[in-house]
């Protein structure tokens, strides 16, 4: 047990260094979700009217477009460069080590982009609560994109350029994440509760941690044999 | 006493690639301190064979087993595989790289020292993006001292390596062999570990 948590930390760290240090990791997906974030007013107009109801859409989608760009590496430049046949034969299932490289996509890309969801909440003329409740929401719901983003991922890992692939196998298993994360957010902007999508969106990560690596090791299996 | 006690049995196998069988099915058994050089013309599945036997890849029919475990990942714990690919990220520095192989397979010995044998200790802290073919390759022979493994599968570890460095893989490989490890090497070129059993492998 102890050797299954050394290989997951091992992997985990390794991600987190890894997201940091090359292009196209955390920073980038950050930028690329301000970026989005930042043009939509541009086309929707700058009155606070329009603006402001459109925030939680506007922010989960640019959130899910950047999540799904940034998980097309995940485990193709590994399986590229042969370290996933060292990780295939490690003294851990290749269920555990699925789900270091997502939690640590978790850490190092969706949470930047959780954090920085609050104040362009505040930038599209919501309310301070809501604009927390729409970070908090990126933050839980982003676990459950990056655990099932994680299985489409390594579906796709043999493909070139497979980002686009990745945000249309995981447009469907996304939606609950887009339904109950805006929601949540809208909400709390009408001074409603938020609690009860909030917690449609943990049920939905809770179930994306469960299921996401088992999918993700049986598509890696086959790129291997 | 040598250190590894386990034997390597392949019985009729053939290893498949994608699904497909692609060599003549090869039965043979290895002794501790033995040593198997497989060689053939490419698309003879060399790599496959050894990819099979690492519980990478698969067999089309027949088995492979270490020491009595038949398991693909009871073979894999047991074995160090080398394929051709370098097995580094560029960004990562050599001895991340090498840390991080020594933690997933379970391994205890220096870094510093596995760098220091394999000739690139002054390369420790550069990323590996910026070493040369044969230094990527010592680097990944790097990972044979970390972890101790019986069976050693090495797909033409002399490939991008000088003189020097040939000679390192059969000093390295003897020593293996002297502890009781087995070796399973498949060559193009004039490598071979000394007194080593050959198969030929034949396309299927």
């Amino acid at each position: 047990m102890s050797r299954a948590l050394t290989v997951f930390s091992a992997v985990f760290m390794r991600e987190l260094r890894l997201s940091l240090r090359q292009g196209g990791g955390g920073p980038a997906a950050l930028a690329f979700f301000l970026a989005a974030a930042g043009l939509a007013p541009l086309g929707l107009g700058p009155e606070a009217s329009v603006l402001r109801p459109a925030a939680p859409g506007v922010v989960w989608l640019a959130a899910l477009l950047a999540v799904a760009a940034g998980l097309e590496r995940l485990f193709q430049d590994d399986l590229e460069a042969g370290e996933m046949d060292l990780l295939a034969a490690a003294d851990a299932p290749l269920e555990l080590i699925a789900a270091a490289k997502a939690a640590a996509f978790h850490i190092a890309t969706i949470g930047p982009i959780a954090l920085a969801a609050a104040p362009v909440g505040l930038a599209y003329r919501m309310t301070d609560g809501a604009a927390l409740v729409l970070a908090v929401g990126v933050a839980i719901g982003g676990l459950g994109l990056a655990f099932i983003g994680a299985a489409a991922a390594a579906l796709t890992a043999g493909v070139r350029r497979g980002g686009v692939l990745i945000a249309v196998i995981a447009a469907p298993l996304a939606a609950p994440a887009l339904v109950f994360g805006a929601a949540s957010a809208r909400l709390a902007d009408q001074g409603a509760d938020p609690a009860q999508p909030l917690l449609f969106l943990s049920a939905y990560a809770l179930f994306a941690i469960a299921a996401g690596p088992i999918a993700a090791a049986a598509g890696l299996r086959l790129h291997m044999s | 006493m040598t250190r590894y006690a386990v034997d390597l049995l392949l019985d009729e196998a053939a290893a498949a690639r994608a699904g497909r069988a692609v060599a003549a099915p090869l039965t043979v058994r290895l002794a501790p301190g033995d040593a198997l050089t497989l060689r053939g013309p490419n698309g003879s599945g060399k790599s496959s064979l050894l990819r099979a036997i690492a519980g990478v890849g698969g067999f089309s029919e027949g088995r492979a087993a270490i020491g009595g475990e038949a398991d693909a990942r009871g073979r894999a714990r047991l074995t160090h595989y080398i394929g051709h690919r370098p097995g580094a990220r560029g960004s990562l520095t050599a001895r991340e790289t090498l840390a991080f192989h020594r933690a997933v397979l379970g391994g205890e010995a220096s870094i510093a020292a596995a760098l220091e044998r394999v000739g690139i200790a002054a390369e420790g802290d550069r990323p590996a993006g910026a070493l040369s073919a044969g230094q990527l390759r010592r680097l990944a022979l790097a990972r044979l001292l970390v972890a101790d493994r019986p069976v050693w599968l090495l797909d033409e570890p002399t490939a991008a390596l000088d003189a020097a460095g040939a000679a390192l893989v059969a000093r390295m490989v003897a020593e293996h062999r002297a502890d009781g490890g087995i070796a399973v090497v498949a060559t193009h070129d004039a490598f071979e570990p000394e007194a080593a059993a050959t198969a030929t492998l034949l396309a299927a």
